[in-house]
């Protein structure tokens, strides 16, 4: 698969020059292929939400460089301002940026600003809004009339309206409730799979690391600390225990178990491998 | 951007001048600048100017800080020593067309701007020393007096703290949004004033909101440990004057009179 995103020693110092200077971010590679599902996970303060600000040009790398397809976002200013709109970056409760009057309005901020003709504007907002679940009839409501999770969809709508290729988002579930939650990553997932787009997103669980991303970057202490797919990252357990994250817990369950001398193998990370696992077992007489 | 403003910002060592009670600070700070206005002299600034490194040097405060929260009016000290330069009548040194200077006017262009410069100064220590919440309290002790004419005292304290005390917060919130708007392609350095002023609508809607809601889940916290206003409240921290604050007086008392002879004596 081509490659989309490509950071190259990537260093961020927070208040340069002073006493207090800090790297957030020290010397990150990263190469992110077109329609991947990454998921970032680490430790508060180790760095992601400061790493995933850079694919979109808000912030700007003390040293190293991002490649958007091949391309320094730095090079020139309309490319800075392009990759602004072609990685959609979704932040932490999203629907505290909500301030238009209508939700229409609001979901029309993003292509607003690209410059787009009107029509355009309208079908792309009516579109999102749909694909967020959104029906006509919330389109000239005010979004502060919207429940939490309704707000979080237009959030994302307003976000998605604007058509990126990489949509980036630091912990889009956080603070909702079970079905908000999986309602969100559904939304997500429809976005990967209708357009193709590349998905990153930030977040603390291991379970919707493990059930979602095809890759995972573990950060710490500014870097990055492990990468690889779920089974790769998730069967050094002890290795995560030192960057202060966990397995998912139904791979811990099932550590246990073997650990008691069960005939199961650990390498299990989701609800449905756990129960394929199970049936194997039982199917090959094991007695379990 | 946001993160450089240092508006009452405390900066926390031990030193004797942090260790002072608040009420001492803010009337030696208030003394002193009365006497900032009342002086004459080059003789009496010169003293005045030592005060300030005095304290400061005394208060483990580096200059630079000091420095620091001059940047913001330097515009201004300029500003006004050049009208003094320019408009003040007197014996002329120099002249082109309207523009005349003076050396009454260099003169009191120097004092003018050592004037603000010093008073800035002085109030910045003074922000810099005490902590917010001791700096209201004794406001709130000094201004107790006026509770006899009913005047809601406790009221203004306790709205001076907690403004004091959210303003870091306002600032990251700030800081928040405008990435997120930012993100969907808002533009806030391009343009002129009234587009840029249009640009920061995105902005300041969801911070008054963010804020009426901090403050509703404030005084419901508020409530829900029974605050009541300041009808019969204790303090776990009491401010009380000590020795040290009895000789930051008697210095100050000493300098002022100094500073009033300079002027007398060395015209």
């Amino acid at each position: 698969m081509e490659e989309i995103l490509r950071v190259e020693d990537l260093t961020y110092l927070y208040s340069p020059g002073t006493p207090f200077e800090k790297a957030a971010v020290e010397g990150v590679n990263l190469s992110v292929k077109q329609g991947e599902f990454l998921a970032v996970i680490g430790h508060t303060g180790s760095g992601k939400s400061t790493l995933i600000q850079h694919f979109n040009g808000l912030l700007k790398p003390s040293r190293g460089r991002v490649l958007l397809r091949g391309r320094d976002i730095w090079e020139d200013k309309a490319l800075t301002r392009q990759a602004r709109f072609r990685v959609g970056l979704v932040f932490q409760y999203p629907e505290n940026q909500l301030f238009e009057e209508t939700v229409e309005a609001d979901v029309s901020f993003g292509p607003k600003n690209m410059g787009l003709p009107p029509e355009e504007i309208r079908r792309r907002a009516v579109e999102s809004l749909a694909a967020c679940g959104l029906g006509e009839e919330t389109l000239q409501k005010s979004p502060f009339d919207l429940s939490g999770g309704q707000k979080r969809r237009a959030a994302l709508a307003g976000v998605l309206a604007m058509e990126p290729e990489a949509l980036v988002l630091d912990e889009p579930a956080a603070g909702l409730d079970p079905r908000g939650r999986e309602e969100i990553f559904r939304l997500i997932q429809q976005y990967h799979r209708q357009k193709g787009a590349t998905v990153i997103f930030v977040t603390h669980s291991m379970e919707d690391a493990a059930r979602l991303a095809s890759r995972i970057v573990v950060m710490r202490a500014g870097k990055i600390f492990m990468e690889g797919t779920p089974p790769q990252v998730f069967s050094q357990a002890q290795q995560l225990a030192d960057a202060g994250l966990d397995v998912p817990q139904i791979t811990q369950v099932f550590l246990r178990l073997r650990e008691l001398g069960a005939p199961v193998d650990a390498g299990v990370y989701t609800i449905e491998q756990a129960k394929e696992e199970l049936l194997r077992c039982r199917r090959e007489g094991k007695g379990c | 951007m946001l993160k450089d403003i240092t508006l009452g910002q405390y900066f926390p060592v031990d030193s004797p001048v942090h260790r002072l009670d608040a009420r001492t600070k803010l009337l030696l700070s208030f003394a002193y600048i009365m006497v900032l206005f009342l002086i004459h002299g080059p003789a009496a600034y010169l003293l005045c100017a030592l005060a300030v490194a005095g304290v400061t040097a005394l208060s483990r405060i580096p200059f630079k800080m000091l420095l620091k929260s001059l940047k913001p009016i330097a515009f201004l000290a300029v500003f006004t020593s050049v009208l003094n330069m320019l408009y003040t009548p007197g014996q002329i040194l120099w002249q082109w067309h309207f523009l005349r200077i003076t050396v009454e006017g260099l003169e009191s262009a120097a004092y003018m701007a050592s004037r603000i410069v010093m008073l800035v100064a002085s109030t910045s220590l003074l922000t810099y020393s005490t902590s917010p919440v001791s700096l209201t309290d004794a406001i709130e002790t000094l201004l107790r007096p006026l509770m006899k004419v009913r005047v809601p005292v406790h009221e203004f304290a306790m709205m001076m703290t907690i403004a004091l005390r959210f303003i870091p917060t306002l600032i990251e919130e700030t800081d928040k949004i405008m990435n997120a708007q930012k993100a969907r392609g808002a533009d806030f350095e391009s343009g002129n004033l009234m587009r840029r002023a249009k640009a920061l609508v995105p902005v300041l809607t969801p911070l008054f909101i963010s804020a009426f809601r901090r403050a509703d889940e404030l005084s419901v916290a508020m409530e829900c440990r029974l605050y009541r206003g300041g009808q019969g409240r204790t303090r776990m921290k009491q401010l009380k004057m000590g020795k040290n604050d009895g000789a930051a007086f008697a210095l100050a008392l000493l300098f002022a009179l100094c500073a009033f002879g300079a002027g007398r004596i060395l015209p």
